[in-house]
């Protein structure tokens, strides 16, 4: 085991060296530097003196070959600075700290509820297989899943713009707080974030949702022709022990894994909906970091983004050897 | 009747002899055709292409054939190609305008109409066709007789849009998964068929290609390009879009690999190269269709994604995803947003339900859990 988990971790940090090697590089590549973009923002017609360009490139590095820059973002990496970021002038790991709150925010109550709802859900149509109230489940279920999320999202916001404005279903379509947000009551502003996350967490659900029902409906399915159920419903258990007492508790083994392949999301977030709900997370971090060519910030979301995936992945495998006692790593 | 010693019976079988056994392909269609709805998404996916490639006969503002000074021309041929379109009518300072400047300035000129005078590019202006007025602008173009799907905020025809629009999204789909295809089946054949060091090498660069999240490395490469065409996002999609492909060839190849006719190819004298095109390949072919159909859905998705974030092809260019950030931007014109999100909704789950039906037909075990 201690054999497999240092290996893992060996190829794990090749990985993540290639991985941010590449996106150095990638991004160094792209035209405009974030001090000629921030000026030409602040004021069109104010062009910098060459010397004073030379001397803002030499501050943050920039004048240094790709390669080397690199290798130096890599040394403060491991003395575990992440760099300041050039375009608002704060440490990276302060922004991300900052913008960490909201995306969990919206992250950790959709993947709640998206397995409240998807074991049952996904146990129902296994129970129901082939009846008419499983099929329009599953039909529905099926489209949600092919909804693209920033689709369902306008046409929410839509609704709710157009039709629900004025009415006792109004919410509120925009940002993280309301306008008054600063003079409200502990509980006031409590309430204010909530029905600002409705329409967010509606979204980050149902495709989620589309796709956690299925998944475990077809392992079910799997898992519900071996002989084992068949004996269990041949001694007389009923269809609703056979089903969650012996037949789901044999898929939690790809339900691990998948679970490991989720959480990184919930990290990362949704650089779209966080940008169609100005919903002020990581997701939008990133895409503003692009916008201002913001190497510093970009690279420290990326490290933090590839970091996850492996080290769940890592943990999902681990997870595995656990739930499952034919699997074991040498 | 007797035969003589020393000649063969006559045999009485000569004139059917046993059927041919269907080959695999015939087979996985024989399965996919059972299932309708994957049926119908094939019929839907068929008759969108059939829309973008008759786009500019269905919608335009261009005649699709018409007769000018003695000579046929064929100017709605300008919205696939710029250079298509002849440049006697930049010459002759038409100005994009046909009906009026073909009837003043040669009486005898006759044209063939597209279905619905509209254009994707710019504002329709009073009467440019007789009786038609102009297209509204602002807030104000909700859909009418005239501009079936309303218009955007600077007056041009929403269905004008969509309708050229099918051209980028069934392109990009065919085009970045196309791409996606070659480099995955490449690799994950490679990978698969030497095992070893070369595996090993592969599939790290696979694993590292999917630890990257995909938008994130979307938009890292798109921001590399000074200006962005639709042909640089095809390109970016299809360089990240290939992992699952590879790791299902890879997959498909290491199984494969043991079998007897490769084996019996190998002792014939066959290179690597023909043993992994002519033999391996065809066998492993129909599984991979999967995530290539999948792979078409997603690249639609991040195309219309990616015009919506404003990082797609230039504005002019008309794309489902280009007229829903229009949407965005005032949500009052609910029909920016629902009927380009309606298009892309359906023709994502068309993919999906065409994968759906290829997964069925090509995986025998799925197959016999229908009874």
């Amino acid at each position: 085991m201690l054999n497999y988990l240092i290996r893992r971790v060996l190829i794990g940090s090749v990985t993540l060296l290639a991985i941010t090697a590449i996106i150095y590089a990638l991004i160094r590549q792209m035209p405009g530097s974030p001090i000629t973009l921030q000026l030409s923002e602040a004021d069109p017609s104010k062009s910098i003196s060459e010397e004073d360009f030379q001397r803002m490139r030499a501050m943050y590095g920039l004048d240094k070959p790709v390669h080397i820059a690199y290798f130096d973002w890599l040394g403060s990496l491991l003395q575990g600075d992440l760099g300041r970021s050039i375009s608002r002038k704060q440490p990276v790991t302060k922004l991300i700290g900052e913008r960490l709150g909201p995306t969990l925010l919206l992250s950790v109550p959709s993947l709640l509820l998206t397995y409240l709802l998807a074991v049952p859900i996904g146990l129902f149509s296994v129970a129901r297989s082939h009846r008419p109230e499983e099929r329009c489940l599953s039909t529905l279920l099926y489209m949600l899943y092919s909804l693209p999320t920033y689709v369902a999202a306008l046409l929410l916001l839509v609704l709710f713009a157009k039709k629900l404005q004025g009415t006792s279903f109004e919410l509120p379509l925009f940002g993280m707080t309301g306008d008054e947000y600063a003079n409200l009551t502990p509980w006031r502003k409590l309430l204010d974030i909530g029905q600002h996350m409705i329409l967010p967490v509606t979204c980050y659900t149902y495709s989620a949702l589309a796709f956690m029902a299925r998944f475990i409906k077809s392992n079910m399915e799997e898992v519900i022709r071996q002989d084992y159920i068949r004996t269990a419903r041949a001694k007389g258990v009923s269809n609703f022990g056979v089903i969650v007492v012996h037949a789901f508790r044999n898929t939690l083994i790809p339900f691990v894994t998948e679970l490991g392949l989720t959480l990184p999301g919930l990290l990362s977030g949704s650089v779209i909906l966080e940008q169609i709900f100005t919903w002020p997370g990581i997701g939008r971090l990133f895409f503003e970091a692009i916008g201002e060519r913001d190497y510093p910030t970009i690279m420290g979301l990326t490290l933090m983004f590839s970091l996850m995936t492996l080290v769940f992945q890592l943990l999902a495998d681990i997870l595995y050897a656990f739930v499952d006692p034919r699997v074991t790593y040498h | 009747m007797t035969t003589p010693i020393g000649k063969t019976p006559p045999s009485n079988d000569v004139g059917n002899p046993a059927p041919r056994s269907r080959g695999y392909f015939a087979e996985v269609w024989r399965q996919f055709r059972r299932r309708k709805l994957s049926l119908a998404a094939l019929g839907f996916v068929l008759t969108l292409t059939a829309v973008a490639l008759f786009s500019p006969a269905i919608v335009g503002t261009k005649p699709i054939v018409c007769k000018y000074q003695g000579r046929l021309y064929f100017p709605a041929m300008g919205y696939f190609y710029d250079k298509w379109e002849n440049p006697v009518f930049m010459r002759d300072k038409f100005r994009r305008i046909y009906p009026k400047n073909l009837a003043s300035k040669d009486p005898k000129s006759w044209a063939v109409w597209p279905l619905v005078y509209q254009d994707p590019y710019r504002r329709v202006r009073e009467n440019e066709w007789e009786g038609r007025p102009a297209n509204p602008s602002g807030d104000q173009g909700v859909p009418s007789q005239f501009n079936l799907f309303g218009t955007n905020q600077s007056g041009v025809d929403v269905f004008a849009q969509m309708v050229h629009g099918t051209r980028v999204a069934l392109l990009v789909g065919v085009f970045s998964t196309g791409i996606s295809a070659l480099i995955g089946i490449t690799i994950g054949s490679l990978a698969g068929y030497f095992r070893g060091w070369v595996d090993v090498v592969l599939s790290r660069l696979t694993e590292v290609v999917m630890s990257v999240p995909a938008l994130v490395l979307i938009l890292a490469l798109i921001s590399i390009f000074e200006k962005t065409s639709i042909w640089h996002v095809m390109a970016v999609l299809g360089a990240t879009g290939w992992t699952g492909i590879a790791r299902l060839t890879r997959g498909e190849f290491l199984r494969l690999r043991e079998m007897e006719f490769v084996i019996g190819a190998q002792a014939m004298g066959a290179g690597w190269m023909r043993i992994i095109f002519s033999h391996v390949l065809p066998n492993a072919l129909a599984p991979v269709l999967v995530p290539v159909s999948f792979g078409i859905a997603s690249a639609i998705l991040v195309e219309s994604a990616l015009s919506f974030l404003g990082f797609g092809s230039p504005p002019p260019n008309p794309s489902w995803g280009a007229v829903l950030n229009n949407g965005r931007s005032n949500l009052q014109m609910w029909w920016l947003v629902v009927f380009p999100g309606t298009a892309i909704f359906l023709t994502v789950l068309a993919y999906n339900l065409i994968g759906e039906g290829l997964q069925e037909a090509t995986d025998p075990r799925l197959r016999n859990n229908e009874k």
